[in-house]
Order: structure tokens, then sequence, then C-alpha cells
């Protein structure tokens, strides 16, 4: 089954990438902004994330409620998400929907930002700000952050903060988006049952009158702290744990190897969850790698009794040192080449998994990867690379360790 | 065994559901959590090779498995190549057929059920969520996976054997499947793998009935945000009044012109989280409500979900209707590009119907829908008992209760 993609750079910059999938009924299609809560002024921390959810609050030709009228009539899955480096707007619709999904999505794009809900919405991020507080897990996350890049505007959350939030204004928000959203710091993409000649004439018909900024986006690489932080937060009843090392950032060669690596170290059936997990030492532990346009993490993490808070850390610390010391056996790096081909399979049937996929490598490798691509970089994965990439990107120094629960764990 | 196939032709992937029909409700009482326990060890051996070595048989075939454990079943998940599935069926005729259950394993399960209910308390909605089910639906569909800390005592790798001896069985298993298989094949294999499992006569199908408790609870928690959830009975799966109740609750959360986000979050900007759905045990249906907000404005916000859901029945319009019963059926539709959304609906429709039925006849229900039908529904289903709990730092002003 062989997927085609076709690439075309409208006058006015915007990127437009298509994959025609054979055999599938439905289309989906999303609006990528290169753009995230690292690329913000720190006060104005949050206006990224804030301004995703203005783009579903009116524009200069539809309200809000119109907006989401026009979403449920055609059934669509819909939704955007905002992290540190991305905004992604998508819907997935069935193929005779696509052409006004797509119209809908390049008219969010040029938001109104209507005064009335953007202080209704300012409520909104603000309960959705203290829901996070309430988790363990989004907080320690948010926790990492802060003190691993402390300094650096990667170190703030997504969310923003209360007051930064609170502080806000609609015209702030508006230059954001001026700049951000010229047609030349977004990509339209597009996957499913589709006909590109089409797409490509509906981008322009739509995006006629969008003037490029001409500036390219310019990140500061962050720097990785090493140390410690302790949250102690009372109300909760266990302690999360994290040991952070230095990873490659998204797009190095290394990156399968990368994958593999992680999860041979603590995912599925991995050493953490025997050797951990199975100890009884921690409900949920693993290792992960975060990946950033200029930097990377491996995280090694779990949640335990508070009591046990140095044992977790220490046996943690055990496992990222046999590995070093032992390498991978075969069959570990079988088993995780084995699982990622059914995952390719899986995200090559439907039209949704393979937006994310290409929005992603469109914006790390500026280009699509065709999944039989990726099976071969898959492929290219053995207990030898896993070996140069620790030696590379070691997890055996003190790292930075992350702390946060009802103990004072490390002490100052 | 019941057996049910859906054949994709074009598919990359097979989905592969398998469910035992025993649940939460099965277990005893002072016993609560057992059946999770067996789900989470009965993988850890068999008589043939250790946990390990079974995880990394079904690795070294891609298979990605999942598991979980509902109020009446068991149910185990795989998605795998479809050259791989006869090992695949045979791995999990032998994880089924053949646990040794370790008495280490089954210890740290045990302990780790005791840890991750602990964590529970740092989930809030979870939280919430458990207490709620617990209070309404009674002592045996309002049971938790994790049960409590005082059942879990109870609880050894004895009992986790029995429990499989007397629940795992041919009789009570449905397997459904969905992807490019020869299904008279796959049906051939599936009778000699399980072949003389325990009883093979239908087991586990009599109903168990749902006590709702329409009781006020709060329970006090020190958080940014107030938690509140709210039920009140449905109806089942089978009734004819199901399609009746999906066009309402899409009406009411489905999608952000729905009621619930329209009037609680974009007009006025109460939370961040706003939901309904509903949960349907065999032969019952019960409908949920929850949002969670910042303590000051919970009494606002539980007053608004109560008036959404009595509008309904006041001014429910023919625009609403036809967007929700085209939402349903988009959404369906769109969703069948992937494998495994077909071998979930096939699972589900042994589970409550014990017989697949057709998607097109399911939806052409649906699209049948009528204002009247809404009216109808809502005037035959009054939300006139509500089951309530709130946690957080602040209880409900009992002047706004209903």
């Amino acid at each position: 089954m062989k997927n085609d993609f076709v690439i075309h750079t409208l006058e006015n910059g915007l990127r437009v990438v298509i994959e025609v999938m054979p055999g599938v009924r439905s289309a989906a299609c999303g609006f990528l902004a290169r753009t995230g809560s690292r690329d913000e002024d720190p006060q104005m921390a949050g206006v990224s994330h804030f301004l995703e959810h203005m783009c579903f609050k009116g524009t200069h030709h539809r309200t809000c409620e119109q907006i989401n009228i026009a979403f449920d009539e055609m059934g669509s899955l819909y939704n955007a998400f905002t992290s540190k480096e991305r905004t992604f707007y998508y819907g997935w619709v069935r193929d005779a929907d696509l052409e006004r999904q797509t119209e809908l999505l390049a008219d969010m794009m040029r938001s109104a930002l209507p005064q009335p809900e953007f202080d209704v919405e300012k409520k909104v991020i603000l309960e959705e700000i203290a829901m996070s507080n309430d988790q363990i897990s989004h907080l320690a996350y948010d926790f990492l952050h802060e003190n691993v890049f402390a300094g650096h505007p990667a170190a703030w959350p997504v969310l923003g903060f209360a007051d930064t939030i609170e502080k806000l204004t609609r015209d702030q928000m508006d230059a954001y988006l001026a700049e951000r959203y010229a047609p030349d710091n977004l990509v339209l993409v597009v996957a499913g049952r589709v006909r590109p000649e089409q797409v490509i004439r509906l981008a322009s018909r739509l995006t006629a009158d969008w003037l490029p900024a001409g500036r390219s986006r310019s990140r500061i690489p962050p720097v990785l702290n090493a140390g410690q932080a302790v949250k102690k937060v009372e109300r909760f009843h266990q302690q999360e744990i994290a040991l952070v090392f230095a990873a490659p950032g998204a797009g190095h060669p290394m990156d399968e190897t990368a994958e593999a690596t992680a999860s041979i170290l603590g995912g599925g059936n991995s050493r953490i969850f025997w050797n951990i997990v199975q100890a009884g030492l921690s409900p949920r532990a693993g290792a992960w790698r975060v990946a950033y346009e200029d930097c990377g993490l491996t995280i090694l993490s779990g949640l335990c009794d508070p009591a046990n808070c140095e044992k977790l850390a220490e046996a943690l610390r055990k496992e990222a040192r046999e590995l070093i010391a032992q390498g991978p056996e075969p069959h570990e790096v079988q088993r995780v080449k084995n699982k990622r081909r059914t995952s390719l399979a899986v995200e090559a049937e439907a039209p949704y998994y393979r937006l994310v996929q290409i929005m992603d490598d469109v914006d790390t490798y500026g280009q699509p990867r065709s999944v039989e691509q990726r099976l071969a970089e898959v492929d290219a994965v053995t207990g030898q690379s896993v070996v140069d990439y620790l030696e590379a990107f070691p997890i055996t120094d003190p790292g930075f360790l992350v702390s946060v629960g009802p103990r004072e764990w490390p002490a100052s | 065994m019941e057996f049910a196939a859906e054949v994709l032709p074009d598919r990359r992937t097979v989905a592969l559901e398998l469910r035992v029909l025993s649940g939460l409700a099965d277990e005893p009482p002072h016993q609560l959590g057992l059946a999770h326990l067996v789900e989470e060890t009965i993988d850890k051996g068999t008589q043939r090779r250790d946990g390990r070595a079974l995880s990394d048989a079904f690795d070294a075939l891609g298979a990605q498995r999942a598991s979980w454990t509902g109020r009446e079943c068991i149910g185990f998940t795989c998605v795998c190549l479809p050259p791989q599935l006869q090992p695949v069926l045979e791995l999990f005729a032998e994880m089924l057929r053949t646990p040794t259950f370790p008495d280490e394993a089954c210890r740290v399960a045990v302990e780790l059920a005791a840890q991750d209910l602990k964590s529970l308390e740092d989930d809030p909605q979870e939280l919430a969520d458990k207490l709620l089910t617990r209070q309404a639906y009674g002592p045996w569909l309002g049971r938790h996976a994790l049960g409590e800390a005082s059942t879990l005592a109870n609880i050894g790798a004895a009992d986790i054997r029995k429990h499989w001896s007397t629940y795992f069985e041919a009789g009570r298993m449905q397997v459904a499947m969905a992807g490019p298989v020869d299904a008279e094949r796959v049906m051939d294999s599936l009778e000699r793998l399980f072949e003389g499992f325990g009883g093979s006569s239908p087991a586990g199908r009599a109903l168990y009935p749902v006590e709702f408790n329409p009781v006020h609870t709060h329970q006090h928690k020190e958080l940014e945000q107030e938690q509140i959830g709210f039920c009140f009975p449905g109806v089942a799966r089978t009734d004819p009044q199901f399609p009746v109740q999906q066009v309402l609750l899409a009406i009411l959360s489905d999608g952000m012109s729905s009621r619930l986000f329209t009037e609680v979050r974009e007009k006025l900007g109460l939370a961040y989280s706003v939901s309904a759905w509903h949960e349907n045990p065999r032969g019952a249906g019960m409908i949920h409500l929850h949002a969670s907000t910042t303590p000051e404005r919970c009494d606002r916000t539980y007053a608004t979900l109560l008036r959404e859901v009595d509008r309904l029945g006041e001014d429910v319009t023919e625009a609403e209707r036809l967007r929700a019963v085209n939402a349903i059926v988009a959404r369906t539709e769109t969703r069948g590009d992937i494998t495994r959304a077909h071998g979930a609906e096939l699972a589900n429709d042994l589970f409550h119907f014990g017989r697949p039925v057709p998607l097109e006849e399911k939806l052409e229900a649906v699209r049948r829908v009528t204002i009247a039908d809404l009216k109808r529904y809502l005037a035959e289903h009054p939300r006139d008992r509500l089951c309530v709990v709130t946690l957080g730092p602040k209880q409900l002003d009992p002047a706004g209760r209903q």
C-alpha cells in the first residue's frame, strides 16, 4: 500500500503538505502554527495556549457559536493543542466534508479575538490552571521544566501562570497573533482520501489575502541545569520522583535509537517495569525522552510511597547503570522494533494519526516521512547503536533530581 | 464461547477483543479488588514460561496488548499484524488456560493495588468518580476495580487462583475480531485452543441489579477545585429508547456546540472540564454529569448543570436534533477507518446483545429519532432522583440542592 505526498508552498509562504491515503474513507486537516510557550515574553507566559482557545471564539466572519456549530454539523473529530514549541488545530471528517473543514480552520487562523469572549475565556484558563495544580503528575511535569530550564523560556508552563493570564490584554494577544500566525509561520497539513490539486487550489483561495511576516523563528537553545529541586505539597499522598538527563533534540540522527533506548529501559515489559514496578516499589515508573527543537531530556520517573523516595531514586539509577554496563540484550532491541512495526501499521490506517505524525515530521525535518521510511529507520536500530547512544548521552551522571509530594526529600 | 468477526480485507492490522464474563460484581464482598488482581497477575507466569518470557513472547510478535476489569467482565485487547494472529491466539490461550499466579507476583499485585488506591487520592476527578459510583450503583455494580484498602488485605495468591478457576472458562468467553481474517479458520482455531477449558455452556450472563441510591454527599479535601459529579438512571444499551438517549446526550455534551459546553464554559466561564456521558452495565443505564471548578463558583456551576438537564425537556430544537444525529453518524463512520474501533464495537455488541448488530441498523435507529421521541423520553425518565458527590474544600449550598 503506497502513500503519496504532495508538498507545495504558496506565494504567501504557507506550506501545504498532503498525504494521499488510498483505502480510507475519511480525511483530516490541520494548521500548524510554529509557535509555543517558549516563544513568549515572560510577562505574557501562557499567551500561546490562551490564543489557541481564542481561535475558537470568533472570526471576522463567524461568531464563536457559529464556529462550534459548524464543527459539530460535520460531525468532525476536532480539537487543538499547544506545546512549548507548537500549536496545532485539526479536524477529522468524512472525506466529503474536507473542504468545509479546511475553510473553517483557515478562518479560525484569523481570529477576531472578541473582547467579551476574551474576558470569559480568561476564567476558563484560570480554571484549567487550578485543575492542573490538583493533579500531582501535571504539577510535577511543570515543576521539572521550571527547574531544569530555569532562566530560559522553556521553563514556564504551557498554561502560563495565574498572574500572567490575569494581566494579559486582548491587544497583547492580537500583536502575538499577527506576528506568529503569519502564513510563512504556518503549515497546512492534510491526510486521507483527498485530491491534492483541489486542496492546493482551496488553500490558495482561502489565504489569498494573508501577508507573510518575513521573519524567521529564532530560538536560543536552553542549557540543562544540574542539581535538585523539591516541592513539598502536603495535600498529596504519594511522591513523584524524576531523574533528568540531557538527550538529543528532535530530528537527531539517533532519534529512533533514543526512543528504543527509553523503551528498553522504561516502556512496557521493560527493565524498570520488571525490576521496580513488579518489585512493588512503585505503581507507575518508567523512562521516556522528551525532544525539543534544539535539546532533549531523558526522564526516569516514578510515583512512590513518600517513605520510599530513596529506594525508588536508587533503583532508577541502578537500572540506568546496568543498562550502560551490560548493554541491551538482542531480544530487548528486537521486541521494541517489533512493537514499533505494529504501531506504524496502526498509524497508517487512520488519517488523524498520520496527520499528527506528518505535522511532527514537517516541523522537525522540514518534510514528511513515509511509513516505509520510518520502518527503515526502525530496522536500523541495533544493540550497538543503543550502546553508542548511551555513550553520547549518558544517564549515569547525577542529572537533575526532582521531587514533588508530601515529603521534603531530599533535604536541602 | 461466543465468537464474532468483521472481515475487513484491506486492513493492515487485526484487532482482537476477548472478554471473560466475570467482573467486579462477582467478587466476594470481603475481597473487593480480587477481579482486578486476577487480571493483573494472569500474565505473570504460565505452566510453560515465567511472566517475563510470556511478555517477551507477545512482544516478539509485535502484539500491542491491554487489559481492563469492568463491572461484569475482564477484557483483553490486542492489535497485531495479520500474519501474527494465529501465534497471538495461541499465547492468549496459554495465558488464560494455564496461569500459575506465582506467590510473589500476587503479593506484589496486592501491594501495587494498595499504592494505586493511595495515588487515587492525588487524582481528584477519578476519586470523585469512585465515590459517586459506589454511592449510586449499589453493592455489586458500584465497586471500584482497586477495591478498598481493608478488602485488599484479605486477598492472597490462593484467593486469586481460586477466583480464576471459578470464573475463567470457555462458557464465559466472548471473542470479537476485526481485520483481514479468515473467520472460519479463526473459529476452528479457537475451538481447538479452548476445547475443554472449564464449562462450555453459557455462563456469566445473569444481570446484576443497580441499586440506585439518590443521596447527596460531600467529602472534604484540600484542593484548588471542587469536583462535582452526579448521576441518575437512564436506559440499557438494548432498550429501544437507547438511541433517543444517545441523541439527548449528544445535544447535552457532544462537541463544543453542545448545551453544557456552551452554557457552563462558553457563556459563563465556570469550568474548563464539563461533560455528560452514559454508562451501561448489562441491562441498565446511568447518565452522568461532571464539572470541576473553584469553590466560590461551585454552587452556580451545579445549578447550571441542573438547569441544562431540565431545559432539554423544554426547548430542544430541530436544529439541535439534526446536528446531534449527524454528528453521531459522521463520527462513527470517520472512526471506522480504525480497525480497532470495529473490534471494540463488535465486542460491545456481543456483550450487550449477545450477537453482532449491523452498524447501519444502529445508525438508522439514531437517524429515526424525532423531537417527539426526545420529549417522550424526558417525560418518562425525569431526573427527579439524583445521586450527587462533591469533593473538595466547599460543600454545596443546601438551598441549591435538588
